[in-house]
């Protein structure tokens, strides 16, 4: 299976993408992941305002046959989420890094940007992953 | 009897086809000290046999030709159709509809009977049942501390005690808090920690409460606080206002009422709805429609799987798997067969008839009627000897009443009474002629 | 082909129905004297429908439904043996349906309810009953209510429950009701719990106890059983023995002589009580005498004035459901017992293991099968190997099309693309043999022909029903 690795974003080893702007990271769930899961039906979008320790549930996404969690790649505050979820959870499917980004959040340890995959080094593991 | 087919032949050649010389090394895998020799139980009996034998078990129950008991299981008529359509072979030895299109028929029962307790209750949504009135009022309990992220609830008085105490082990299991209170109180105790305020109407003692008027006291304190109705029987919805009328955030009942016979008090059906904005957090199973995938028919098919435990397993907000499912399809067909005409018919009947004796008793010097809200089938009396009308009523083959000191030692001498459609006028005034000999009773006794 | 039937809702006509109703026979009072009219509803928005259009509705919906009674039902732990009808006889007679939960002369109902205790207790060899719980998820939770109280009682904090990753879905779940965290075991390649993580788990200490399944779900019966009960007891826990595969056991071997404190039954599973479609079931718990002060309120015992109740247990974790189980159920597991015997219910657990492994031998022979060894009363096999990428859920619609239900698909969920299957011992060979050439057949189809598996069904009333949508926008009512 062919899945999209774009290079200019970080990733988890949980499967989440991360896009880094300025204070704040976008977050949402890579292709593989979204393979993974099939055809989301629904997604629970945390209260914007909320904090959260990174490794903590944020979101859960829902397919017919299983629930997916996005974990939070970044201790921080959620300070957006993506509206267009609740009435058309398919874009996660259709379009898992554009338009069915998941959360916006404001990060508070900048250091652990580091600790997040390169493009590279995340096509590996899910590499391995398939094997 | 066994159920069994093979003879031993066949038994042999099965054996031989897996490659086993005989049936016990079928079991190589269970260590040796663990295998018994026999089951300490009598031999098997036949069908004659058994049904002699059990039969003469049930009659040592009392079957009453008319009864004024209550308190959550009751007498209606049940029309035969019902039995008939539960009675059904493809329904009754189904499994849980897993395999849609093997399952269409009861999948678009239950989804009518989802319609059916929508157009009943003008709620928004109903699951497809739960086990009880008391686990359902349980599970709205724990769904409604789910919702709002608060750990205490607040219990009404006038709760079915029964349901009380199945709450209360509920609560207990997840560490809910439980507050109780009566409606004079309710407004010091609502607070915006509180998950839900759960009340009964018709409530345990039969009065009626106005339910906006209770809805509006705990908005102007709490207004995410939700308020969850139980009711035990669901006829009165013939002429009551729905709960789908209010404000009411979850509603359930026990759907006994509904084509189910006593049945020493099970199998019942929990019946539970709620408004739109709360549906991926109901408990249990729910039938949707849809259309075929590359096709033209619609169809019907178990749906939001991924709230259940088969799915998400100890992120699940319920447990249930099995639930009444044979319930729903008798409680689905007797609402059909009373139709809106029938079952207005029913409603009016037991409040025409348990208000005319709520009346003629009030005559009857020492008995004293204790409701101050209007009442459906049931209401509460006090009584000058309610000894001697239980056991006049036995004595002349109608069910008595409850004693309320069964669950309130301290109401000794009042009694909870129950009259339904069922109760012909001649029973009713059978009733009345007791209630003034057990005055009399008294009488004697105390001239003694 | 349009094969829809209409929606009972659409057959409304305005005849006024009052089959139902006694005639009124007392003088009526205006209505809005006893009810506010404000407390009244305006409309009743349920249809009127004559009887025959109620009966045709619902017999041409049965014919659009499979049950035991219509063929093999091979679903995996969900043990679909035929239904006596002398049961659903019993279970009807007027001395018991009429009776009222709360009335005073129900000697007859304590006495079945209390003998059922005695006949479970035997089979499975705990020391005390609870018939209480409605289906077998609600005897999990009473069962680990009783764990949460047996050590809240004696004031040891313990918060975590060991649960094998092959367990149901409901395990888990339960535990979470009774307000455990949930420590998951990776069953090892003979999907049997390994010791050592077993042991790692325990030593951290805080475990209350393990549920277990045994055989698992994989249809194998866990040769360490008793080292695990042991070790389990040994770090102060108990064991909980989940019933749901008890059927194969039936005297043949007993949870207690496992090592279990706490067992729950479904009587709608091993003692022949009909699925009713998904219920009502009855999930009794049995636990060791040390428990029996725990079990749930109201609990019988026996005495010279005949079966009585005790409501004033102090230790019980207190009541779990209005009155006293679902009772209707209860009668018929008690007359299939009577009607077995010790020796009928041996042959049940022997021939249930006949038939499954009879199964298993011949379907390996072109289907993946994963454990490779012998079966209690199910096994599973996978998608792993069909050509032209066909799933188990294509053969499962496939199978529909012969006239057969299909089996438990994808659980357990150790197992990717599993297919479990449970003959159950009333299966006859000619059945089994029957389902074994349709599986054959259906793996020629895969070969040679996949796109007729990959369409399936082709000759039920629908196609392949469309999950996404009804799940995105669900429809629950007209």
């Amino acid at each position: 299976m062919e899945y999209k690795f774009p290079n200019d974003l970080k990733y988890t080893l949980t499967h989440e993408w991360i896009r880094i702007e300025d204070s704040f990271a976008i977050v949402g769930i890579t292709d593989f992941a979204q393979h993974q899961l099939g055809d989301i039906v629904f997604v629970e979008l945390p209260e914007v305002g909320m904090a959260f320790e990174r490794g903590s549930n944020a979101a859960e996404l829902e397919s017919v046959k299983a629930v997916g969690d996005l974990i939070m790649p970044l201790s921080g505050e959620i300070i957006d989420v993506n509206k267009n979820l609740t009435d058309k959870p398919e874009l996660v499917n259709l379009s898992p890094f554009i338009d069915g980004w998941v959360l916006k959040i404001e990060y508070s340890h900048a250091n652990e940007i580091d600790e997040l995959l390169s493009a590279e080094k995340y096509k590996q593991f899910v590499q391995n992953e398939e094997k | 009897m066994d159920f069994i087919p093979h003879d031993k032949e066949t038994i042999k050649e099965m054996l031989e086809a897996i490659g086993v010389k005989s049936l016990k090394e079928l079991f190589q895998d269970i260590p040796k000290d663990l295998i018994i020799d026999k089951l300490n139980l009598p031999s098997g009996l036949s069908e004659p046999d058994l049904l002699f034998q059990i039969k003469k078990i049930s009659q040592k129950n009392k079957n009453y030709s008319s009864s004024f008991l209550g308190a959550g299981c009751y007498y209606h008529y049940i029309p035969s159709l019902i039995d008939f359509v539960i009675s059904r072979s493809e329904f009754y030895t189904s499994y849980t509809p897993y395999q849609a299109e093997a399952s269409q028929g009861y999948l678009q029962a239950m989804y009518e009977y989802q319609t059916i307790i929508s157009q009943l209750t003008q709620m928004d949504v109903s699951n497809a049942s739960m086990y009880d009135g008391s686990t359902a009022l349980a599970e709205a309990a724990i769904m409604s501390t789910i919702i709002t992220r608060k750990n205490s609830v607040i219990l009404l008085k006038g709760i079915h005690p029964e349901y009380e105490e199945v709450v209360r082990t509920y609560c207990w299991g997840q560490n809910i808090r439980i507050l109780s209170t009566d409606e004079e109180d309710l407004h010091t105790k609502v607070k915006n920690e509180i998950a839900a305020v759960l009340f009964q109407s018709p409530n345990f003692f039969g009065d009626i409460e106005d339910i906006s008027k209770l809805i509006k006291n705990v908005r102007e304190k709490a207004p995410n606080c939700l308020v969850i109705q139980v009711m035990t029987d669901p006829t009165c919805l013939g002429v009551l206002n729905p709960p789908g009328s209010t404000d009411i955030d979850i509603f359930v009942a026990e759907g006994q009422s509904f084509g189910l016979n006593p049945s020493f008090g099970g199998p019942g059906l929990g019946i539970f709805t709620t408004k739109q904005k709360f549906l991926r957090k109901i408990p249990g199973r729910l039938i949707g429609k849809t259309n075929e995938i590359n096709g033209k028919n619609y169809g019907f098919i178990l749906t939001l799987q991924a709230r259940e435990q088969h799915i998400r397993r100890e992120r699940a907000s319920s447990n249930i798997c099995t639930n009444q499912a044979l319930c729903s399809l008798a409680a689905l067909t007797y609402l059909l067969a009373l139709g809106r005409n029938g079952l207005r018919e029913v409603a009016i009947q037991n409040f025409q008839k348990a208000h005319y004796l709520k009346k003629e008793l009030s005559k009857i010097k020492g008995y004293e009627i204790l409701n101050r809200k209007p009442t459906y089938n049931e209401f509460i009396v006090k009584c000058p000897n309610i000894d001697a009308l239980i056991n006049f009523c036995k004595q002349n083959n109608l069910q008595p009443p409850l004693k309320l000191s069964k669950y309130y030692p301290e109401m000794g001498n009042i009694a909870l009474v129950c009259v339904t459609e069922m109760n012909s006028k001649k029973s009713i005034d059978k009733f009345l002629e007791l209630a003034r000999s057990a005055l009399n009773s008294k009488k004697e006794e105390n001239l003694k | 082909m349009n094969s829809n039937i209409q929606s009972i809702f659409d057959k409304e006509n305005e005849t006024i129905q009052m089959n139902f109703v006694p005639k009124m026979d007392i003088e009526q009072t205006n209505l809005n004297q006893i009810i506010p009219e404000n407390l009244q509803r305006k409309d009743l928005p349920i249809p009127n429908v004559t009887e025959i259009e109620i009966v045709r509705h619902f017999i041409n919906l049965s014919n659009k439904n499979y049950g035991v009674d219509t063929g093999i039902y091979p679903l995996g732990s969900c043990t679909m043996k035929y239904n006596p009808k002398i049961n659903e006889t019993i279970a009807k007679l007027s001395d018991f349906i009429n009776i009222h939960p709360l009335q005073e002369e129900n000697q007859g109902c304590l006495e079945l309810l209390y003998h059922t205790s005695e006949l479970l207790g035997e089979i499975t060899g705990m020391d005390g009953f609870t018939l209480q719980p409605a289906a077998g998820a609600h005897g999990e939770l009473v069962g680990l209510l009783i764990i949460k109280k047996f050590f809240e009682n004696k004031r040891i904090k313990k918060q975590k429950i060991i649960i094998p990753d092959s367990a149901h879905g409901t395990n888990p779940a339960s535990a979470k009701m009774a307000g455990f965290s949930i420590i998951e075991l990776t069953s090892n390649e003979f999907g049997e719990v390994p010791l050592d993580q077993l042991e790692f788990a325990l030593k951290e200490g805080d475990v209350a106890g393990i549920m277990l399944t045994n055989p698992n779900t994989l249809g194998i019966f866990d040769r360490q059983i008793k080292e695990i009960t042991r070790l389990v007891h040994q770090y102060g826990g108990l064991c909980y023995y989940d019933g749901a595969n008890l059927n194969p056991m039936l005297g043949i071997c007993r949870p207690r002589d496992m090592g279990f404190d706490i067992v729950h039954l479904n009587l709608h599973k091993t003692f022949s009580t009909p699925h009713g479609g998904g219920g009502p079931g009855s999930g009794p718990i049995g636990v060791i005498e040390e428990l029996i002060p725990y079990l749930p309120k109201p609990c019988l015992f026996s005495s010279e004035k005949g079966i009585m109740c005790n409501n004033n247990n102090d230790l019980s974790i207190g009541r779990i459901k209005a009155f006293w189980g679902n009772f209707g159920v209860i009668i018929r597991a008690y007359a299939y017992i009577l009607a077995l015997g010790a020796e009928g219910l041996k042959k049940v657990g022997e021939i249930a293991v006949l038939n499954a492994n009879y199964l298993r031998v011949l379907l390996k022979e072109k289907y993946n099968l994963p454990f490779n060894r012998i079966c209690q009363h199910e096994f599973i096999l996978s998608d792993q190997g069909i050509p032209n990428e066909i799933t188990t859920e294509d053969i499962a619609k496939r199978i529909l099309d012969y006239g057969i239900y299909a089996p438990t698909i994808y659980f357990p969920l150790i197992v990717p693309g599993a297919m479990m299957i449970e003959p159950t011992e009333t299966e006859s060979k000619h059945s089994l043999d029957n389902f074994i050439e349709v599986m054959n057949k259906i793996y020629e189809e895969a070969r040679t022909q996949p796109e007729l598996l990959k369409e399936a069904p082709h000759n039920m009333p629908i196609k392949r029903l469309d999950a996404v949508t009804a799940a995105r926008k669900p429809i629950l009512h007209d």
